[in-house]
């Protein structure tokens, strides 16, 4: 048996003489689509990996195998903050053992830090629900902000990796005066859309609408973070019957059972919008993302 | 010899499973995560060598702090009140400080922990689908093998996760029954060694092996002892955190696989999982034994325990599990 051990211990140290091969280009580790888009666009030659898709809910992610090899080998970890990733981000940090990623003064970059959050609550209480106490943390979808997050993003990156410095404000340029130019089409777009009135499936698209000047009259789930339940539905069905509503809305990683359910009775169309880059066919990146929510809010009739 | 093998047929309930806790992202001393889990149970039928007794039973409270201590450690303590035959009982499970900043992919850690062999060993048992730890770990393990040592980790910069870590521990739960008291057991008596490789397939579904390697020196009971301590086994009911069936050498396979529609773990996922516990070197001979030709009983090399278990697990919102196994453990 002795043999054995030390067969083991061969195993365990020969991965110590590989050393990792030194990387020319910045590794990004993305919590989300959308961030990993913007990373991509900013840092065209970085090597960029997204935790998640578009059609998975990134309140709960599983912290599995594929994820801290990833982390180990990132420069930079870019997430939406704000709490949002509390159930799975600490424990890939520290299976990761990755030190350059631990901490927001190094290779750690939350988008949260970068903006004011809306909904900011002073106290919370797990009775509430799936909460957030330093407000909501979906806040990928309003152009100002986004703006922001870019150009903190970009100083990142340029922290991290002084020598490419002038790429990333090239990069930051070129998506500034292209964003921009944007943001009066999409203004006018969002004009028809001000004062409407939606049910909606979490507070997913909480930017979205206050940037849009939408309303969320009421909310699919009864509680943060809670699946709809038939009593629920049922006094939105109510809330419905008002006749206010323009339809019923729900991400592309959650469930339409719901909502399919509430907009049959009260007879509502119901939305999918993509909540993310790769969220639908049209979304490819955050411009065609905004242009396909705007398109898709535009065509209720 | 057979005491594990009896199939028995239990209904368990583990109802009113209620966890709060209070996280955060940056937390520190003043701002710690704070945990605590009850769980209630109501269970049919008894299963050997379990904690769980027949009826209405409290299961593992727990109460759980943890902090970033600075940017260079981690620290946390986890204490389990358990009630059984009458008593309550107070556990220090976990009480350890890791490391945060140890370059080349490694880390350290010290103090009281859960050993990382197998795929369960390292989980709460809160986090388990199943109200009781698989066989395997119940004769084992002691249901879960936590411990006062060290262990030092290392993952592997490449894209396929591969980590590997060895462990010392003191061993006193795992140690060989020692019925006249007068053993002199090693003080550093369980090493560990193990690794495990993982990743994904598409986007859908992540697979994870494991194999780990639990050298007990204290693990082997004495031959003249043989007879009894199996006795005193079989007959063994009260409540215990140790191994009742040790050995020098245990050798664990594990696997684990996932599966979520999408990839979105919210509304449905699927786990599998399985793992093969080898216990060999259980008894040998007492240091000093003078072979005397009159033992009746000869020591044989192919003596061993082994275990097993699969599981298979699907949920389904809003919060429905579905779950079934096959628990099983041979040679005992």
């Amino acid at each position: 048996m002795r043999i054995n051990s030390k067969l083991l211990l061969a195993v365990a140290v020969m991965p110590l003489l590989f050393t990792a091969t030194a990387k020319a280009e910045l590794n990004v580790f993305a919590c989300e689509a959308e961030y990993a888009s913007l990373a991509k666009t900013l840092a065209p030659s970085a090597d960029i990996y997204s935790a998640t898709t578009a059609m998975q809910d990134p309140h709960q992610v599983q912290a599995r195998p594929s994820l801290i090899a990833k982390m180990r080998q990132a420069d930079l970890v870019v997430c939406a903050g704000a709490d949002l990733e509390i159930g799975w981000l600490p424990m890939l940090q520290m299976k990761a053992s990755n030190p350059k990623v631990k901490s927001t003064d190094e290779g750690l970059f939350f988008a949260a830090d970068q903006v004011e959050t809306l909904d900011k609550l002073a106290s919370v209480e797990r009775s509430m629900g799936d909460v957030h106490a330093k407000g909501n943390p979906h806040l990928h979808l309003d152009p100002e902000r986004m703006l922001t997050i870019a150009q903190a993003l970009s100083a990142k990156m340029i922290e991290l990796d002084p020598q490419n410095s002038s790429e990333y404000q090239q990069s930051l340029a070129d998506f500034s005066q292209r964003w921009q130019a944007k943001i009066p089409q999409w203004q006018e777009q969002a004009k028809g859309l001000a004062g409407k009135k939606v049910i909606a499936y979490h507070s997913s698209f909480r930017y979205l609408f206050n940037w849009a000047g939408i309303e969320q009259v009421a909310d699919l789930e009864p509680k943060p973070g809670l699946a709809p339940t038939s009593s629920h539905l049922a006094s939105l069905l109510t809330r419905a019957e008002q006749g206010d509503v323009m339809a019923v809305i729900v991400a592309s990683y959650q469930d339409e059972r719901g909502a399919k359910w509430l907009g049959e009775r009260a007879n509502l169309p119901v939305l999918m919008l993509p909540m993310s880059v790769g969220g639908n066919d049209q979304s490819k990146d955050l411009f065609s993302l905004y242009d396909s929510l705007f398109a898709l809010l535009n065509g209720v009739k | 010899m057979s005491a594990l093998n009896t199939r028995v047929s239990l209904l368990a309930l583990a109802c009113a499973f209620s966890s709060y806790s209070v996280m955060a992202e940056d937390s520190s001393l003043t701002n710690p995560n704070i945990s605590a889990v009850l769980d209630g149970y109501y269970q049919t039928g008894d299963r050997p060598l379990a904690e769980r007794e027949e009826g209405f039973g409290l299961g593992e409270t727990e109460l759980a702090l943890s902090a970033n201590i600075d940017d260079n450690f981690y620290g946390k303590i986890t204490t389990v009140i358990e009630s059984a035959d009458g008593e309550t009982e107070l556990n220090l499970e976990e009480a350890f400080i890791q490391t945060l900043a140890l370059p080349s992919g490694l880390s350290a850690r010290a103090g009281r922990f859960l050993s990382d062999i197998g795929y369960l060993n390292n989980q709460h048992k809160h986090t388990d689908s199943f109200t009781e730890r698989p066989a395997a770990y119940r004769a084992f393990l002691g249901n879960h093998y936590y411990d006062d040592g060290i262990r030092l980790s290392y993952v592997a910069p490449t894209d396929l996760y591969w980590t590997m870590g060895v462990e010392a521990f003191s061993g006193d739960s795992l140690r060989a029954a020692d019925e006249h008291g007068d053993r002199d057991f090693d003080d550093v008596g369980v090493f560990t060694a193990l690794t495990k490789i993982g990743g994904d397939i598409g986007v859908e579904s992540s697979w994870q092996l494991g194999l780990s390697y639990l050298r007990n020196e204290n693990g082997l009971a004495y031959a003249e002892e043989h007879e009894d301590e199996e006795e005193e086994v079989a007959d063994e009911h009260e409540h215990s955190h140790s191994a009742s069936y040790t050995g020098e050498n245990t050798y664990i396979a594990d696997f684990v696989y996932k599966w979520a529609p999408n990839g979105n773990y919210k509304y449905q996922n699927l786990t599998l999982s399985g793992e093969y516990f080898r216990v060999t070197d259980i008894f040998g001979e007492e240091p000093g034994h003078i072979d005397d030709g009159l033992d009746d009983h000869e020591i044989s090399d192919d003596d061993y325990h082994e275990g097993w278990y699969l599981s298979s697990v699907y949920q389904f919102s809003p919060s429905c599990i579905r779950r079934c196994a096959l628990w099983r453990s041979g040679y005992l």
